[in-house]
């Protein structure tokens, strides 16, 4: 039984627990919450906050976040649970999970925290005290400090590991504490975070509470903890959000991160060995991030030579690197998703399917014809010729603000692409290769990380 | 019975003439349909479809499959139900199909609506009356077939509404009833036959959807409908499930009916059957385990990922073989998960659709909600 919790300043060990279970069958426990025991919770992590900003260097708190995090992917016995755990709770193999933890600490490093810092607030002078301002013009100076509400409410719906550690440590950074639902899907990896960081510095480690309860449903002590935040942070998708939103205070502010879509651009000079760096991307975080490719664009004649490509380059990467395999539900939508593109090529020989025979480690489904549908199935690609990029922007315009990520691959034309990756709303656009790897300070849905969990404070002097 | 044969010049008319008269020949117990005699069958069966049937030819091509690869039922590729949403699947060419069913309902986020084109509409007839006299209607005590159409078998091109209309006429004495209106069930003259039933002691066999009959027992429970006790003899066969009606439960319908009817297993039959299968499944009782049919219609369970048969008792989706399939494919992998029980399967559920995977959107229900699918 994984233990989905870490909840500072519970006197008692507890004695009632909700159970569940991830999509891949993994049982875990987290205990159930009354509204005084979530008070006292919400108290400890106010209370370690407050003290932590007054004891404690916005440097010191990334070295001991960057430290913890270390730890999950460096050599050791942290990384060997971290590992274990992932493998429990996502049904992954040893390879995938490996590549999606070491992918994920590159982000959570010194350096890359420490550039995310000087990149949003200019370094972390402004977190810990008033800063001079050089842009004031007014008459004697200006001062400016940053600094995070107290308590931020997070709620984690989606299931790519780390994504809660990421979102913690974002709130950590700007000196506000943490109280977070955790996903369903992969429940462990934050509280397993927030011991290695209490291991690094326990007062650190009490500005973190996590906990899971089941469903949709919001249970009194989530409206307890909603008094006690200032900001909210919810990664899920619509009704998610629409839940989350009906729960809380009407003027609590929330910061929202929902399910996105990735494209792939092949722009009609690119070369073949394109295809293996979209693989790539594909099989990252099992195709289960919002910066995953789904959707393949060819500009030109045909999809025909990209699609063999691909298909090359699946087939090797299956063999190097097995997908974790459908569900009974994934596979029967994989099967009618072939059908469909099948049948209809044998009607008008304008679609195709290319697979390893019956096996659904991967697929892709072509089409002459330009589309958009795309189903959230496991390497599933949807390939689509279009005859140029204004019929791919038609084409791509009711996903407008729904698609993170547009990856390329050859270069004409290419300023007209990134023309229409700004005005849908993309918020970046990368090579083959890269798109699955944003790097440390990308602009998260075109979002800053850091600013929208701070409150600046402006002081004004006459001389 | 005769034996089949591969005749020489074979056609879709002879073989389905041959079939015809196999089905309305065959007796529960009294003449039996052994694996090789299927087996003959459906070599036959793939002939045809492999020659007249051409998406299905391109189909089973694709992998390696052809006429001297199939010695049996269980050597045919299954085409999944998605294909029928997307091609005409008819033996021809260049024939008109007697009669088109239309799927209903949404998949995945996808409301394009599917179709069976029936070829040779006696040959799905034959099989449907061969199975309901055999494991439904007792023709030495012929009760009065009255059928309940719920609205949406006024829509054109319903396989159920087809189903019950022939049945009423072509069953028993040939007196059977609609209670239909063009408002959906006309409930007055549901209530005149049940009254003349009761009091004249010859039995009915009411026929409709689990919903339809859902909605009479709200009338009867309430009063808007005449309750009494049916005489003995009196059969009622569901069909639909309980899709559609939040909260719905088979066994609570069943009890109430029982209670306000006297109807009372193993006299209530659920139908099982699906617009791309000619044949039907029936099942006594509830839970209406296992659900059993004639010996032309086979499903075995396969692991959904493997597509390997699963060991007897698992659960996996059903892969049903029909004969009176022959003017389109006779193999239909379906999105049914079910198990194999007793003589026959018992139905689990539908595959619900993949939920979300990580914060990968699925645009087909985003394009879906704007209209754009």
């Amino acid at each position: 039984m994984l233990e989905a919790w870490y909840l500072p300043g519970l006197e008692e060990s507890p004695a009632e627990w909700l159970e569940g279970r991830t999509r891949a069958g993994a049982a875990f426990r987290a205990p159930t919450l009354s509204v005084d025991r979530a008070r006292a919770v919400a108290g400890a992590v106010r209370e370690a906050v407050l003290k932590a900003r007054t004891t404690r260097s916005t440097e010191e708190v990334i070295g001991a976040v960057a430290r913890a995090a270390g730890k999950l992917s460096a050599d050791g016995p942290e990384s060997v649970a971290a590992r274990e755990l992932l493998r429990t709770e996502l049904g992954w193999n040893e390879r995938l999970v490996r590549e999606t933890l070491e992918g994920m600490a590159r982000t959570w490093t010194h350096e890359a925290l420490t550039g995310l810092v000087d990149a949003e607030l200019g370094g972390t002078a402004s977190l810990d005290g008033f800063v001079a301002d050089p842009q004031w013009s007014g008459p004697g100076q200006r001062r400016r400090r940053a600094l995070g509400s107290p308590v931020v409410l997070q709620v984690l719906a989606g299931n790519v590991p780390g994504v809660a550690i990421t979102a913690t440590m974002r709130a950590l950074l700007v000196r506000s504490g943490v109280l977070c639902k955790l996903p369903e899907s992969e429940p462990g990896l934050l509280p397993l975070f927030a011991r290695l960081l209490a291991a690094e510095d326990p007062l650190l480690g009490d500005c973190v509470a996590a906990t899971w309860w089941p469903g949709a449903s919001f249970p009194a002590a989530w409206r307890e903890w909603a008094g006690w935040a200032g900001k909210t942070v919810v990664y899920g998708g619509d009704v998610t959000v629409e839940a989350v939103r009906r729960s809380l205070p009407a003027d609590t502010e929330i910061v929202t991160y929902g399910p996105k879509t990735g494209v792939a651009v092949v722009l009609a000079d690119s070369l073949p060995s394109a295809a293996a760096g979209l693989a790539r991307d594909v099989c990252a975080y099992d195709q289960q991030g919002c910066v995953s490719p789904r959707l393949v664009y060819v500009v030109g004649e045909s999809t025909r030579p990209f699609v063999e490509h691909l298909a090359a380059s699946l087939e090797d990467l299956a063999e190097q690197h097995p997908p974790p395999g459908p569900t009974a539900a994934e596979a029967v939508a994989i099967r009618a998703a072939r059908a469909a593109f099948e049948f209809s090529g044998y009607d008008d020989g304008r679609s195709a399917v290319e697979s390893p025979g019956e096996s659904l480690d991967w697929t892709i489904l072509s089409s002459e014809d330009p589309a958009a549908r795309t189903e959230s199935l496991p390497r599933v690609l949807w390939v689509h010729r279009v005859p140029d990029l204004q019929t791919l922007e038609e084409v791509l315009r009711p996903l407008e603000g729904r698609i993170q990520t547009v990856g390329y691959c050859g270069t004409q034309e290419l300023t007209k692409l990134t023309g229409i990756g700004a005005r849908l709303g993309v918020s970046r656009i990368a090579p083959f290769g890269s798109m699955a790897w944003p790097p440390p300070d990308w602009r998260h849905e075109g979002k800053h990380q850091l600013l929208p969990l701070v409150n600046w404070t402006d002081f004004e002097t006459l001389e | 019975m005769t034996s089949p044969r591969r005749a020489a010049g074979e056609t879709f008319d002879l073989l389905s003439a041959e079939l015809i008269a196999a089905f309305n020949g065959w007796r529960p117990g009294l003449s039996s349909w052994d694996e090789s005699t299927l087996d003959a069958w459906a070599r036959r069966a793939f002939q045809l479809q492999f020659e007249g049937n051409t998406p299905y030819r391109k189909y089973c091509e694709a992998r390696r499959v052809g006429p001297s690869d199939v010695n049996g039922w269980r050597d045919f590729v299954p085409v999944p139900t998605e294909a029928f949403r997307v091609v005409d699947l008819l033996v021809g060419p260049g024939v008109d199909p007697g009669l088109v069913f239309r799927t209903s309902g949404t998949t995945r986020g996808r409301s394009a609506q599917g179709r069976h084109l029936v070829r040779c509409p006696e040959l799905y007839r034959a099989s449907l009356r061969a199975g309901f006299r055999a494991f439904v209607y007792d023709e030495d005590n012929p009760a009065k077939i009255v059928t309940l159409p719920p609205s949406f078998t006024h829509d054109a091109d319903s396989s159920l509404g087809w189903m019950l209309d022939d049945l009423r006429v072509g069953i028993g004495l040939g007196d059977g009833v609609s209670v239909a209106s063009t408002a959906g069930i006309d409930w007055g003259k549901l209530d005149t036959e049940v009254r003349e039933s009761a009091e004249g002691g010859r039995p009915l066999c009411l026929l409709g959807t689990t919903l339809g009959f859902a909605e009479w027992l709200d009338r009867l429970e309430d009063g808007r409908s005449v309750a009494s006790k049916l005489p003995e003899g009196t059969l009622l066969m569901d069909t639909g499930g309980e899709k559609g009606r939040e909260g719905l439960e088979r066994g609570r319908l069943l009890r109430g009916l029982e209670d306000q009817l006297g109807i009372a297993p193993p006299s209530i039959v659920n139908e099982f059957g699906m617009t791309e299968l000619l044949s039907q499944r029936y099942g006594h009782g509830d839970p209406a385990v296992p659900l059993i049919g004639p010996p032309w219609l086979r499903s075995i369970v396969l692991d959904p990922v493997t597509l390997e048969e699963v060991p007897r008792g698992e659960t996996g989706i059903l892969c049903h073989f029909d004969l009176a399939n022959l003017g389109s494919v006779c193999a239909v992998l379906t999105e049914d998960q079910g198990r194999a029980a007793g003589d026959g399967i018992e139905w689990v559920g539908r595959t619900e659709g993949a939920p979300p995977r990580g914060c990968s959107l699925a645009t087909a229900e985003l394009l879906e909600a704007q209209g754009n699918a």
